[in-house]
């Protein structure tokens, strides 16, 4: 138990802080558009359905799916920026609703098709 | 950015996602249905709990870091309390087991009621100003 809970605890801590320097280094595009999350939402859920494809067909230890899977892309994706973002748009310029619904809209489907993805080829096998 | 806040977003982040899997767990082990509740609730309480901080506080939602709120509580905290790709995950996961309407009215129920969410707890902050 105490051991899952530092799993969990340091791979919350390592993708939280991958998230922030991921928005760091990714601008915000001109019309607002919150490009850094979307990248670190994607980037995280291809990475989740990759460990979970790996640990379905035990090729990676259940240790190691919690600190991955359930810490650092748990920490690396986040759900409440991205409706708090969408909700600030559509409050703003009148322009801002439609990028808003360009914004959830990009964000569910390529979330989605990453993390089937991952899923796909962590079923399949990298080597 | 300073070293202090890297700290501050990790030791959140980690806190964060402890109540997530601790949430996660309580939920998973009352509620046996198909609906991936545990992420709902905990996504849609995070959006809530992010839209009264940032406007009691009056944090831009650009602002990551600076300060214990924004670095410690909202990129941190909310950050690995709520995720992104577990929903997703729990959609795939619907979606595979011949369930993809369900896995549809998820997504779209997770978003809709998350930017609801957000709405109030800004809303209440306004309320208190």
């Amino acid at each position: 138990m105490i051991n899952l809970v530092i799993l969990v605890f340091v791979g919350g801590a390592i993708g939280a802080m991958a998230r922030e320097f991921l928005m760091l280094s990714v601008p915000n595009l001109a019309d607002g558009f919150p490009m850094p999350i979307l990248v670190a939402n994607v980037v995280a859920s291809f990475l989740l359905g990759l460990v979970t494809g790996l640990h379905n067909r035990r090729a990676v230890s259940d240790d190691v799916n919690t600190m991955v899977g359930t810490g650092i892309m748990g920490g690396l994706s986040t759900f409440s920026s991205f409706a708090y973002g969408a909700w600030v748009l559509m409050n703003g310029a009148p322009a801002g609703a439609a990028v808003a619904i360009l914004y959830v809209l990009i964000s569910l489907v390529l979330g989605y098709c990453a993390v089937f993805a991952g899923l796909k080829l962590g079923a399949r096998g990298t080597a | 950015m300073q070293p202090l806040d890297v700290m501050w977003v990790g030791l959140g982040g980690g806190a964060g996602s402890l109540l997530r899997w601790w949430i996660g767990r309580v939920v998973g082990e009352r509620y046996h249905g198909s609906f991936p509740l545990g992420t709902f609730l905990i996504n849609i309480t995070g959006a809530f709990v992010i839209g009264y901080l940032s406007i009691l506080f009056g944090v831009d939602w650009r602002d990551r870091y600076g300060t214990v709120l924004n670095a410690g509580v909202l990129t941190g905290i909310l950050g690995g309390y709520t995720t992104f790709s577990s929903m997703q995950l729990d959609a795939a996961k619907l979606a595979g087991a011949n369930r993809p309407g369900l896995a549809a009215g998820y997504l779209l129920a997770s978003t809709v009621a998350g930017l609801i969410a957000a709405a109030l707890g800004a809303g209440l902050a306004y309320l208190q100003h």
